[in-house]
């Protein structure tokens, strides 16, 4: 098996794995703590209808998938301002139409065209030099956001009417928490898809949930279950020649439910 | 009513409604309130259900603007005070499920209400982890300081949440039925220790709740709400037959028990 290491796609799919496998945790525990995982499903989404149309007019499609998933967060946003719409909703609501705008621009296309669909399920093998360069930077800015606000960020999770009331700018940080999570989720995008992101996003924090009583502990368990899963499911899958998405997903659940069955909270 | 009663210390007020109507979701909760209050007064805010006493503490904490007139704190405007300014605040939110699981000890709890005068980019210092512990002190808990919050019972709960408000040194506490939902002794504890920290700190103390009885032997004036300012007085001014049947209807009882009222109303909804 060490003799993987020699090839560059593997190299590059491990170094893919290891960054996205712990941004996703450590984003994905603000992410279950504040109750934001709907807002990741469509995020996901609405970012793979960005992906497809910069295909079809020939546009960088992470740049696409990055206006897209920001866009609707911003709109979500901005319709729970001004029309009090639920966030549920409107994320319900953006969640099946850029599925549809996906199919169209997908059927516009004139050719069969894989790549797109190596977005939908994720090719963390053939992340090329260049993606990689992206991911790394974009997960050092996610990173270097949540690690300046981090203390505002769990007095939000906990409760944000309270932070807000003792003199924290709880909205515009809350912005930029659902701002980070479509960043996050733009990043991860290629490697595991966009069916199979939100697994990465939610499974590891979950399961750290079950486990920990402290924010530290739980960031360092649903780095760890984020790790295992995206490492060992990638060395898995080349090892039995299975798609790599789906047995980063299914090794995440299984250790999802040993966690439960570990938990001291029950 | 409109210019406010000067104290014997003749000190001008620290909050101050002129003419303030609020609505919370669209629709309207408070109407055209004017009154105020004066630095180290302790008010007790009574009335049913729906009365709009959670909104007047958030109309306070600026987190809703008035539809018409001006509520005003430390002389700025509520709805667009400052950080610092709320960070002067302090407040005890009615009393919501916490999630019994939710990773934070309870001086992590405490920790958090020195965040707001902190500000953003700047960690708790020696100083800051001083004024929590004391607070945890003040409302005698601080053997329990390591515990995951959600291990705590209701009243306990309680009081790391009062100590996270006193963490903040504020001029002001707002607290929301602060003894509702917890056992009796629990209940008499929780009023002597905000009692105590009234006196001890000339803290300016807002205590909303529907249970008359619990605040009108400790507090200094009363306000009725029931949409708008019914009443204000002394406990002895307010709960008076005529006053209060005009918010709760004519069976409202009022007895005298050692030298002040006991007050029997039909209003037994509990939130």
């Amino acid at each position: 098996m060490t003799d993987l290491l020699t090839y560059g796609f593997m190299q590059r799919a491990l170094a893919a794995s290891v960054m996205i496998g712990t941004l996703c945790a450590v984003v994905g525990v603000f992410v279950v703590l504040r109750g934001l995982a709907f807002v990741g499903a469509g995020t996901a989404h609405s970012a793979f209808a960005g992906v497809t149309l910069g295909y079809l007019v020939g546009i960088n499609p992470m740049a696409m998938a990055l206006v897209f998933g920001l866009g609707t967060i911003w709109i979500v946003q901005a319709l729970n301002e001004r029309s009090r719409t639920a966030f549920d909703v409107s994320v319900g609501i953006f969640y099946a139409a850029s599925m549809a705008l996906a199919i169209v621009f997908i059927g516009l296309m004139r050719t069969y065209n894989s790549e797109v669909y190596g977005y939908l399920f994720g090719s963390i093998l053939s992340v090329t030099p260049s993606e990689l360069w992206t991911i790394g930077l974009l997960s050092a800015v996610a990173l270097t956001c949540l690690a300046l606000f981090f203390k505002e960020f769990h007095f939000i999770a906990f409760d944000q009417e309270m932070a807000a009331a003792s003199g924290i700018p709880a909205t515009r940080l809350f912005f930029l928490l659902l701002n980070l999570v479509g960043l996050t989720i733009v990043i991860a995008l290629k490697a595991v898809g966009a069916l199979l992101v939100f697994a990465l996003l939610i499974i590891p924090a979950a399961a750290a949930y079950q486990l920990a009583s402290r924010l530290w502990t739980m960031i360092l368990w649903a780095v760890g279950v984020g790790l295992t899963s995206t490492i060992g499911g990638l060395l898995l899958s080349y090892a039995f020649d299975l798609p790599s998405g789906a047995t980063i997903t299914l090794l995440a659940t299984a250790l999802f439910f040993l966690a439960v069955l570990a938990s001291p909270k029950r | 009513m409109n210019s406010p009663a000067v104290t014997a210390e003749g000190t001008a007020p620290i909050i101050t409604f002129q003419d303030a109507s609020f609505a919370y979701n669209g629709t309207p909760a408070l109407e055209a309130l004017t009154f105020s209050i004066m630095p180290g007064e302790f008010l007790g805010i009574i009335g049913p259900n729906g009365s709009g006493k959670t909104t007047l503490l958030k109309a306070l904490l600026g987190l809703i603007a008035p539809t018409a007139g001006r509520a005003t704190i430390f002389d700025c405007t509520c709805h667009t005070l400052r950080c610092h300014h709320r960070a002067k605040i302090g407040y005890l939110p009615q009393r919501s499920q916490l999630d019994p699981r939710f990773p934070i000890t309870v001086f992590e709890t405490v920790l958090m209400g020195r965040y707001g005068a902190l500000g953003l980019f700047h960690r708790p210092t020696a100083a800051d982890r001083e004024l929590a512990e004391a607070a945890l002190h003040d409302v005698g808990l601080p053997e329990l300081k390591d515990r995951p919050l959600g291990q705590l019972s209701g009243g306990q709960q309680q009081r790391v949440l009062i100590a996270r408000a006193l963490a903040q040194q504020p001029q002001v506490l707002l607290l929301d039925e602060p003894t509702t939902g917890v056992d009796a002794p629990t209940q008499t504890a929780l009023l002597s220790l905000i009692r105590r920290l009234h006196q001890q700190r000339r803290l300016t103390v807002l205590f909303v709740t529907h249970d008359i009885n619990v605040v009108s032997p400790v507090v200094d004036r009363l306000a009725l709400l029931n949409r708008r300012l019914v009443a204000i007085g002394t406990p002895a001014e307010v709960l008076t037959k005529a006053t209060l049947a005009a918010v709760y209807g004519e069976a409202v009882i009022v007895t005298s028990q050692g030298g002040g009222s006991y007050v029997i109303v039909a209003d037994h909804h509990h939130d």
